[in-house]
């Protein structure tokens, strides 16, 4: 009993691992947001105090007009303006985003108030979990009209980060279809925070060299005089300053001039190949994803594999084991029990190469005995379906339930096979 | 999660009562004043642009003093997510899925019918299909190869099946529990007698004992006496209850004896079997743990079960996968967890054996065998134990041969 009261201790703090992004996420928005607010006043202020200084010394030597000045000032006004308008923008979005932040903190409180796993309010909130998880792993794979769809029925809109993934993978798509513009963009947008992903000797992402390092390799393979001049251009600008950093690719992106796009010749090949593009969608969702504090790969996956193996026993995938959908012909079986969700057809084939759980101390049911096929059950669970099926008049004695002595007399029937036997065939069993 | 709270309510309360778009406004309307103040009066343009350049720079400044504190307060909410959100959240390393992504979306797609969002569930469905659709085109430009199974795993009799089987289940069930009309599920359980039977199940009877207790308790307003709610109890127990009359006949018993108490009853020894809040809850999740089984499910969600029991058993293979991180071994490759990860009794679906031997558990390659003194070990530890001849049980004095010992199934 005691072992049973740990395990259904709830310990929230670390329970709360896999919840991690929900805070994560709009926090690094949030200083996105303060960055891009922070650059565009320092802006304003690089270009309103000198000219306004100039504007005065304009004055002050009179070489401007009082029309002139006027103007400057006008110009600066509405300057001002346009400032005023991105500021309020940017004041608002950052507004909702502490809102989603404060709700989802509130989510997560309501789990520090749960007693014990196994409140019902737990139920409820696991469930809540499971809709987030499968809303993240639909954004990731693309299913963003499913994933709203869920989310709103289950009103959970505020827990989800629909624009974020949606724009990703809008991105992570036009890659795959073979076009950098976007991707390029995203870069240009984000220039301040993807500096603390650059790690010296680089001078900038893996991703914005590989991209440019794809426009060039276009450039190439388009084959014709001006194109292969561009590309030289375009190597001299984008590509030439990290030959220090990437001595080997620069090189190679030199090497590639002399080439034609159907050579077999690596590293050429490679770099000619349309496969490229798939490893620049998953670079981009990668750099995307750190940048954001996202984990790379789906919540749901940590979630899954760890379940299926603490749940998963050798019986799951056994070929004695009616009851799991990997037995061929595994047969509509007289259980009288839940059956077991490993076994069970959505994840059987999922759960076959992961790990099953690790035990030290046998658990069977208590008063164990064996029937004649070597099946062990406990006593009363056979008792239990023995009433049951007398009572729906089959098995057991003919005038129903009630003349006949449950464990005793009468048929026994293995609620796995199927099979019937009598009480006197069934044998006491000792496990240690 | 309180520090987390209190550190955001300083960054939100910051963000409510931002300085920023005041300076700016502050800013404007200096400008503006002395554009005015020019345009009034030309002469005193020099004087005016002057006195303008300090409050303008203060304003600037002041903005970025604002910006300032609310860097500091970003860094102390950072700091409140780290000290909760230590670990970083578990990835790749832990992943053992990412390359059967058709037989998740299957996962998904069973779970959204099983919970009766069969909206969601063929939305999902069309935009597996367009997604594939366009893949596949995609890869074609590009002469790419592209998987070419159903997006969902499925194939189309059982999906047809499992839409028409589920959407059922839940035109009966929100007729049983919002209408508590018990007709559809009676009709049901009729109708798979035979498959409700095999398994002993009584879902037939406790759904025609609930539909009795309930026109018992329906007084109308019709009614012209407080017997007339029994009296169509009865009538239907006498139309109904013919076939159960040889199993059930206490039951019936009981129920009948109800009657002449009908006017009192909380004061009679019936009132347990009629006053019961939580028949139709019961009633309900019989009903479904029924219906699944007979299509071979599982009662609850496994998506649901095994994401919940993953939730539970993270931290612990986290702290683990760290441990060996440093020993350089992953414990995906592994058969068996090198840890225990204690799951809610609730998560136990099927008997442990663990040899008291060689405390392993048992498999189909080393499976559990029983001695003929009834004692139980691992095969490989009767192999170890007997050297193939006749040995002592380690749990009692009687001795054996191996090849007494039974194969037993836990
Ligand atoms: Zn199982
Ligand atoms: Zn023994």
């Amino acid at each position: 009993m005691a072992a049973d009261l740990t395990s259904i201790k709830l310990n929230p703090d670390s329970h709360v691992l896999l919840d991690q992004p929900l805070l994560r996420l709009p926090h690094e928005l949030v200083k996105r947001n303060f960055r891009n607010t922070q650059r565009y006043v320092e802006r304003e202020r690089d270009q309103i105090l000198p000219s306004l200084k100039d504007t005065a010394n304009a004055a002050l030597s009179s070489s401007q007009t009082p029309e002139e000045t006027l103007a400057s000032l006008d110009a600066m006004i509405q300057r001002m303006q346009t400032f005023k308008r991105k500021i309020d923008k940017l004041h608002a979005e950052e507004e909702t985003l502490h809102e989603h932040s404060a709700k989802r903190i509130r989510h997560l409180q309501e789990l520090y108030e749960i007693p014990s796993l196994a409140d019902v309010k737990y139920d409820d909130w696991a469930r809540t979990r499971l809709d987030r998880l499968m809303v993240d792993y639909l954004l990731r794979s693309g299913y963003s009209k499913t994933a709203s769809s869920l989310a709103e029925t289950k009103q959970i809109s505020h827990l989800i980060d629909l624009d974020t993934f949606v724009t990703c993978h809008r991105i992570a798509s036009s890659l795959n279809r073979g076009e950098t513009k976007d991707a390029l963009a995203w870069i240009a947008e984000n220039k301040n925070s993807l500096k603390k992903l650059i790690t010296a000797p680089y001078k900038c992402t893996n991703l914005e060299f590989e991209l440019r390092l794809q426009q060039y390799i276009e450039l190439v393979r388009a084959g014709t005089i001006p194109k292969k001049l561009e590309a030289r251009m375009y190597a001299q600008q984008h590509l030439t300053p990290h030959a220090s950093s990437r001595p080997d690719a620069i090189m190679q992106a030199a090497g590639l001039l002399a080439q034609e796009p159907n050579t077999e010749a690596e590293p050429y090949r490679g770099l000619f190949a349309p496969s490229r593009w798939r490893h620049l969608s998953n670079l981009f969702i990668e750099t995307h994803h750190t940048l954001l504090s996202l984990p790379v790969q789906p919540l749901l996956h940590a979630a899954l594999s760890a379940g299926l193996s603490a749940l998963k026993t050798p019986a799951c995938h056994s070929a004695y084991n009616p009851a799991s959908s990997s037995t061929p012909g595994h047969a509509r079986i007289a259980t009288n029990t839940s059956l077991c969700p490993i076994c069970s057809m959505e994840l059987n084939d999922l759960a076959r190469n992961v790990p099953y759980a690790h035990h030290t101390t046998s658990f069977v049911e208590s008063d164990p005995v064996v029937l004649p096929n070597g099946r062990i059950y406990g006593r009363e669970r056979l008792e239990e379906l023995q009433r049951k099926l007398a009572m729906s008049g089959l098995g057991g004695g003919e005038g129903g339930i009630h003349d006949l002595q449950i464990g005793k007399e009468g048929e026994v029937r293995d609620p796995t096979t199927g099979e019937s036997f009598t009480w006197e065939q069934v044998k006491k069993v000792y496990i240690m | 999660m309180e520090a987390i709270q209190k550190e955001h309510d300083k960054v939100w309360n910051s963000c409510k009562q931002s300085k920023t778009t005041r300076h700016v406004d502050d800013i404007i309307v200096a400008l503006q004043k002395a554009r005015d103040a020019i345009a009034e009066d030309p002469t005193s343009r020099q004087v005016t642009l002057a006195k303008l350049q300090n409050p303008v720079k203060t304003m600037f400044d002041g903005i970025f003093s604002g910006l300032r504190d609310t860097h500091g307060l970003h860094n102390k909410y950072t700091r409140a997510l780290d000290k909760v959100f230590k670990d970083k959240v578990p990835s790749n390393e832990i992943d053992t899925l990412s390359s059967h992504p058709t037989l998740i979306n299957r996962a998904i797609y069973l779970h959204l019918l099983r919970e009766g969002l069969f909206d969601v569930a063929s939305t999902f469905h069309s935009e597996a299909v367009e997604k594939q659709q366009s893949q596949q085109e995609t890869a074609t430009n590009l002469d790419l190869d592209v998987p070419m199974e159903h997006p969902l795993g499925l194939d189309k009799s059982s999906e047809a099946n499992m839409q028409e089987q589920f959407s059922n289940m839940y035109h009966i069930l929100s007729e049983l529990k919002d209408n508590h009309n018990l007709q559809p599920a009676i009709d049901w359980a009729r109708k798979n007698a035979a498959a409700l039977e095999a398994r002993g199940s009584n879902l037939e009877f406790e759904l025609c004992r609930l539909h009795f207790v309930s026109l018992f308790l329906d007084r109308r307003d019709e009614d012209q006496s407080d017997f007339d709610a029994p009296m169509r109890a009865l009538q239907y127990a006498q139309s109904e209850f013919q076939s159960f009359r040889g199993r059930y006949l206490v039951e019936i018993q009981q129920l009948m004896g109800a009657i002449p108490f009908s006017s009192n009853l909380s004061e009679s020894p019936y009132n347990t079997r009629f006053n019961h809040s939580t028949a139709w809850e019961e009633v309900a999740s019989s009903f479904i743990r029924e219906f699944c089984s007979l299509l071979e499910l599982s009662a609850d969600s496994p998506l649901y079960v095994a994401a919940t029991a993953g939730a539970i058993a993270l931290p612990t293979l986290l702290k683990l996968q760290t441990i060996q991180k440093q020993k350089r071994t992953e414990w995906t490759s592994q058969n068996e967890l090198p840890v225990e990860t204690p799951l809610p009794p609730s998560y136990r679906f099927h008997s442990i054996f663990v040899c008291p031997v060689s405390k392993e558990q048992t498999t189909d390659q080393n499976p559990p065998m029983m001695l003929p003194c009834c004692h139980v070990i691992a095969q490989e530890s009767l192999q170890r134990l007997s050297k193939g001849a006749k040995f002592k049980c380690p749990y009692c004095p009687i001795e054996s041969h191996p090849r007494e010992a039974k194969r037993v199934f836990i």
